[in-house]
């Protein structure tokens, strides 16, 4: 549709709303800076921010970046890192989410930088995409603390996480020697391939289970992390399976899918299940092995206490004292320390 | 503008009868929006040290970097939509491309221009055996689209192995040459983004196009009325099919961009995106039954997103409630365009 | 036909001193309306005079600013479209409120379904009733067939089922002829008696002459959004009721004519389109000839399905099926395949369907004005938005259209308004040829005219026209010959001289067994009161 001229002059608003962003930088670019200065940033590269501490005396907002608060566990991680957050006067905490998209996350921390946060924590969705930008933050002289997943770079303060592959191995060592001692078959439901953790939790389980000649995998399947694909998968691995004494898979939910084909098909009986992650909440794997449903779980624990605590000691105690790898234990969850596990983790 | 339009003498007393907003209005809408939107930003701001930390540059240039993709898709879904039609594959095109382009660039060894030609070639390839699918066919286009969404993701997952391909650079095999990094950088005293600057490039072809192109009036009077456009002489086969394909090549550049700032191509990558360049497009002012909307409109739909969600996150908005204040916009939006077709 | 008078009756419907503005607008200034028991009335007045507006407010579209209204003496005031059905008042709009896909009886029933004592539907007793109403209005239609199989004759046969099913007092027909063929608007006045008899006022808007003379026993005409006058059929001129309309006397509807030139423009031979590719429902060419001279009119007459539309769009080269047969312009032979082809060959085509076919709704007048010259104005693919601009002015200002801006939606103007747009865009072309598909439905008496002249100085100008109406008192009076269709076939091709509406009618209704294939799949177009014993070749010679 065409308008009369002084339509059209104002149609060109929203490309001068563009350009406006384009061109007015130039002339701002030399206004008092607005907290992201654009020094080059090489000497504030402390990472520590040990040098202008506050320490107790001051406030400070501490910014953390989500990859998907729709995966329960990360739900979890922001829960633990706001309770933590609440017990500390002098913090505040920014929580963004960004929805499983490494574009959402990457302009969710440019936010954080615009915003003039003190401390960077960040769960990347995946490590390529975020290394750039989580080193700009670094290079501003702002400490960082990456959880679970890493960054493709050491332009960090401090990563913390468990190991995914002790984990695997000691969920393999548990079937290897708890439940079938004697040997059995195995099937393994995976996470989303190409995703670290499935394949870490994989090559852990195969090096647990390396003890005993007896036990084999004998079918695989993909459950993308999900319940609802966990049971698909599970349906026609059952199908395919007459005979299977075990399934493990790579997290809770989906071990609670291949429980309900089971279910379906009547050979609930015949198998244990086992999950990783072990998150204490209602629907998480903790309360699934206190009700009998998976036979064990293993604690994947999200740090984020372990987070708070450490933005602590930076910022507060004002220490430069920092481990890089934090790396956290698990623990095998059964029927028998399911309960008080539960509540240990302050679960409701 | 001046006084609203009156009826001409001649016309009915039934298309008379409703009290009627005058259609400039509606040209309008997105921009109105978009600068109601803008000022709300400005006052809903945190302030740092006196200043108004929506307004630093620095700020309003990560919104257009952070817009970028999308406003880019979303000027190629505006042609499809204006011609009745819808894209859902964009966001897979996108991903496809990406991964293609990284894949290109560290397997096989490309250099950034051929990479970035094939990409570009493969996206308006697909884009247009989609159209020509529809137009052929006689299809509807979502269908078609919705098909073209899973072939894209299942080709890119095929081409990759399922895995994202990272990005390293330098010289030699294995590498991709450090030009392709500019995609991730920022000029004039490191402050412009690259992708900004894309994106304005397209935004001003696409508006030269619609205004001075015999091609555009004809995707418009296509989307108003089919038949009438056919016997007006217009080759629907072929609009159908050039609209289809330049919004597969602008999502397979948008793929390139998106490689280029995240250094890697995934085939997960653009999930969602189809659905955030349509919201884009409604909220511009384009109709989905075709025929009605401007690029321009788009481009302010764009921004206008971009705008809201950033000014929600330096305001710590719980990303809960972002989604049903976006949902509610979107709402909005579509709420004047049922206005206006009412108006009618 | 002699008209049952009921003027003993108190009126049914009455309407007086209505007033409506919208905005500044005043729409209706005091209309009265009233009408009896078994009354047929006909509304009548040019586009804007105030027709619609009344009618809305009868239906409750909308509300009336003054003035009363009484349904059986008692005073109404309807809020909504339902509250008018509550208290008797049907309306049979141009566009139906059917549902094509569902059953005739399902029509008939829809949103008041019977049903069984489950409280299911009661498909059996819904298709019994609507056998026994059709059956008594004499509707030759199954109930069981689905709505949008049917003609938009039967069409509107089912919805005045409807309307009396809902026991309506006051029908209102608004313009229900315009999309039906002469034996279709033959069925649907074998109606009237079985309304009449059941007591129902019908109020009946159309802008065909002939028509309202035929049925009506009294007429209402308006103006500027006034009582014009009342007329009787049996007593009044046609001329005084033109005159009523326009408030201007029209000496002569049709202009005067020059003979045309000699040299053919446009040749057609044998052209068909290869058995069994024809979709159905439509009447493709079975071998038509047909010449059109420079600077002629040629009518184009014969039943609804005869064949005229597809005729016109085989020349046009819209069938998209194979044709076979040869068509010469100006004595080379061309080959048609698309519209575009057509185009550039100077053939130009103003299709029966404005809405559907002829303009794009939404878009400006100019763009739709514009649409079919952007190739020859634009360079290299650019338009020279000022060539446009100037070209787009010329042609409203030369076919004197009602628009304040070239930017107005098309969609806003009125009916005769978009008519000329679709000859402005077809004009600015500067055709050789020119096809013109019911040019005159939907379009006022002053409009007609107007179109009339148009077409008289356009072959002056030596352009060759044909025109295909369903109105052959038109075609009589502009054409300097008709060609008369049936069965996809030209059977008669009469001169202005010998061409009557009788030789019209019964050329195009006879039915001999040396005339084309029987109809196979479709209801019979012969209407039997059209039947003319004659042989129209042996009358006319």
């Amino acid at each position: 549709m065409r308008h009369p001229r002084t339509t059209r002059l104002l149609t060109l608003l929203p490309l001068a709303s563009l350009g406006l962003a384009l061109t007015a930088c130039g002339v701002e670019s030399d206004a008092p800076g607005v907290g992201d200065d654009n020094e080059t940033g090489a000497e504030a590269a402390a990472g520590t921010g040990a040098g202008d501490c506050a320490g107790a005396d001051g406030e400070y907002l501490i910014g953390m970046s989500q990859a998907n608060v729709a995966e329960p566990y990360r739900q979890q991680m922001d829960d633990d890192i706001r309770a933590a957050v609440g017990e500390i006067p002098q913090f505040e905490v920014a929580l963004a989410d960004a929805a499983q998209d490494n574009a959402k996350q990457v302009s969710d921390v440019e936010n954080f930088l615009t915003q003039g946060i003190d401390l960077l924590i960040i769960s990347p969705n995946e490590a390529a995409p975020l290394t750039a930008v989580v080193e700009r933050v670094y290079a501003e002289g702002i400490p960082v603390i990456v959880l679970d997943r890493k960054i493709e770079s050491d332009s960090f303060t401090q990563w913390i996480g468990a190991d995914n592959k002790e984990i695997g191995k000691a969920a393999g060592e548990y079937v290897a020697n708890e439940l079938l001692p004697d040997g059995g078959t195995v099937v393994e439901i995976k996470g989303l391939p190409g995703s670290t953790p499935a394949q870490e939790r994989s090559d852990g389980f195969a090096e647990g289970i390396a003890g005993n000649d007896g036990v084999e995998i004998i079918a695989t399947g993909v459950g993308d992390w999900l319940r609802e694909k966990g049971q698909s998968q599970a349906e026609a691995l059952f199908q395919a399976n007459p005979e299977i004494d075990v399934v493990y898979a790579h997290n809770d939910p989906m071990a609670e899918g291949a429980y309900l084909a089971a279910q379906s098909a009547g050979r609930e009986g015949e198998m244990e299940f086992i999950g990783i992650d072990g998150l204490p909440i209602p629907s998480g794997g903790i309360k699934a092995v206190e009700d009998g449903r998976l036979s064990a779980t293993f604690i994947y624990p999200t740090g984020g206490r372990e987070a708070v605590e450490t933005a602590e000691k930076i910022l507060i105690d004002c220490s430069t004292d920092v481990e890089k790898e934090w790396v956290l234990e698990t623990q095998l969850v059964t029927a028998d320390n399911a309960a008080d596990v539960y509540t240990e983790l302050g679960g409701q | 503008m001046t006084a609203t339009q009156t009826p001409a003498p001649a016309e009915t007393m039934s298309e008379r009868r409703r009290f009627r907003v005058p259609e400039r209005f509606f040209a309008l809408q997105s921009y109105i929006g978009l600068v109601l939107v803008f000022a709300a930003a400005i006052i809903f701001s945190p302030r740092r040290d006196g200043e108004i930390v929506f307004l630093d540059s620095n700020n309003l240039l990560n919104i257009v970097r952070a817009v970028s993709e999308i406003g880019i898709i979303a000027i190629g879904m505006t042609f499809v939509i204006l011609v009745a039609g819808i894209d859902l594959s964009v966001g897979a095109i996108l991903g496809l491309a990406a991964t293609g382009a990284a894949s290109l660039l560290m397997v096989n060894d490309f250099g950034v221009v051929v990479t970035i030609a094939i990409v570009l070639a493969l996206g308006l390839a697909f884009g247009a055996l989609q159209g020509l699918i529809t137009a052929k066919l006689g299809l509807q286009s979502f269908i078609v689209t919705l098909a073209g969404l899973q072939i894209a993701r299942g080709l890119a997952r095929i081409w990759s192995g399922g895995q994202g391909i990272p990005l390293a650079y330098g010289d030699g095999p294995g590498l991709a040459p450090e030009s392709f990094a500019l995609l991730n950088s920022r000029v004039f005293n490191g402050l412009v983004p690259i992708p900004a600057l894309i994106f304005l490039g397209v935004s001003i072809i696409a508006i030269l196009v619609v205004r001075h192109s015999v091609f555009a009036r004809h995707v418009y009077a296509l989307g108003g009325n089919e038949r009438a456009a056919k016997l007006s002489g217009v080759n629907v086969t072929a609009i159908k099919v050039t609209v289809f394909a330049i919004c597969g090549m602008l999502a397979a550049l948008a793929g390139i961009i998106h490689a280029g700032q995240l250094n890697q191509g995934s085939p997960n990558d653009g999930i969602g995106y189809e659905l955030d360049a349509i919201a884009a497009v409604v909220i511009g002012g384009t109709s989905l039954m075709g025929g009605v909307g401007t690029v321009t409109g788009t481009i302010a739909g764009a921004m206008l997103l971009g705008i809201l969600n950033n000014v929600l996150a330096l305001n710590n908005i719980d990303s809960n409630i972002q989604l049903l204040i976006k949902g509610l916009i979107i709402i909005l939006a579509a709420g004047l365009q049922a206005f206006r077709s009412r108006a009618r | 036909m002699t008209a049952v008078t009921s003027t003993g009756h108190a009126p049914v419907l009455a309407m007086t001193g209505i007033v409506k503005h919208f905005g500044g607008v005043q729409a209706l200034r005091g209309a009265n309306l009233t009408v009896r028991a078994g009354e047929v009335l006909a509304l009548m007045g040019e586009n804007g005079a105030g027709k619609s507006t009344m009618m809305n407010i009868l239906a409750g579209v909308i509300q009336a600013d003054g003035g009363a209204l009484t349904v059986d003496g008692q005073p109404h005031r309807f809020s909504s479209p339902a509250a008018a059905q509550a208290a008797g008042v049907a309306m049979i709009p141009q566009e139906l409120d059917l549902v094509p896909q569902a059953s005739v009886a399902d029509n008939i029933f829809l949103g008041d379904e019977l049903r069984t004592r489950w409280r299911t539907v009661d498909r059996r007793a819904m298709r019994r009733k609507a056998k026994d109403l059709l059956d008594d209005l004499e509707i030759p239609i199954s109930p069981e067939r689905a709505v949008g199989s049917l003609r938009v004759g039967e069409q509107q046969m089912v919805a005045i089922t409807k309307a009396l099913r809902l026991n309506a007092r006051i029908v209102v027909m608004d313009e229900p002829t315009s999309a039906l063929s002469d034996s279709e608007v033959r069925r649907l006045f074998d109606l009237i008696p079985g309304l009449r008899r059941r007591g129902v006022a019908t109020i009946y808007i159309s802008h065909r002459m002939d028509e309202i003379f035929e049925i009506a026993d009294r007429g209402t005409v308006m103006r500027d959004g006034l009582n014009a006058g009342e007329f009787e059929p049996g007593t009044t001129a046609v001329g005084e009721v033109i005159r009523m309309m326009t408030g201007r006397p029209i000496d002569q509807v049709y202009p005067d004519r020059e003979p045309p030139a000699e040299d053919v423009r446009l040749r057609v031979r044998d052209l068909r389109v290869a058995a069994g590719l024809g979709q159905s429902g439509r009447r493709e060419p079975a071998g038509v000839d047909l010449e059109v001279r420079r600077g002629e009119i040629l009518g184009l007459a014969g039943l609804l399905g005869a064949g005229r539309t597809e005729l016109l769009e085989a020349i046009f080269g819209t069938s998209g099926h194979a044709l076979s047969g040869s068509v010469e312009v100006d004595g080379e032979p061309v080959t048609i395949r698309s519209p575009r082809d057509a185009s550039e060959l100077g053939i130009g085509l103003v299709p029966e369907d404005r809405r559907h076919a002829g303009l794009i709704m939404p878009a400006s007048v100019a763009d739709n004005i514009v649409l079919l010259s952007l190739r020859r104005i634009a360079r290299k693919g650019l338009r020279r938005v000022g060539a446009e601009r100037a070209a787009v002015a010329g042609a409203i200002t030369d076919l004197n259209i009602k628009t304040h801006r070239q930017e107005t939606i098309v969609g806003t103007l009125s009916g005769g308004n978009q008519q000329k747009v679709v000859f402005a865009k077809n004009l600015l072309t500067q055709p050789r040829v020119l096809l013109l598909d019911e040019p005159t439905r939907g379009v006022d008496v002053g409009a007609k005219s107007e179109i009339y002249r148009l077409l008289a100085r356009l072959a002056a100008d030596g352009m060759s026209v044909i025109v295909a109406s369903s109105e052959v008192p038109e075609l009589v009076g502009i054409c300097d010959r008709i060609a008369v269709l049936r069965d996809g076939r030209v059977v008669t091709v009469l001169d202005r001289a010998d061409a009557t509406q009788e030789a019209i009618l019964s050329a195009a209704s006879l039915k001999t067994s040396a005339v084309g294939p029987a109809d196979g799949d479709r209801p019979d177009d012969s209407p039997a009161d059209d039947s003319n014993p004659d042989d129209p070749d042996t009358e006319e010679s």
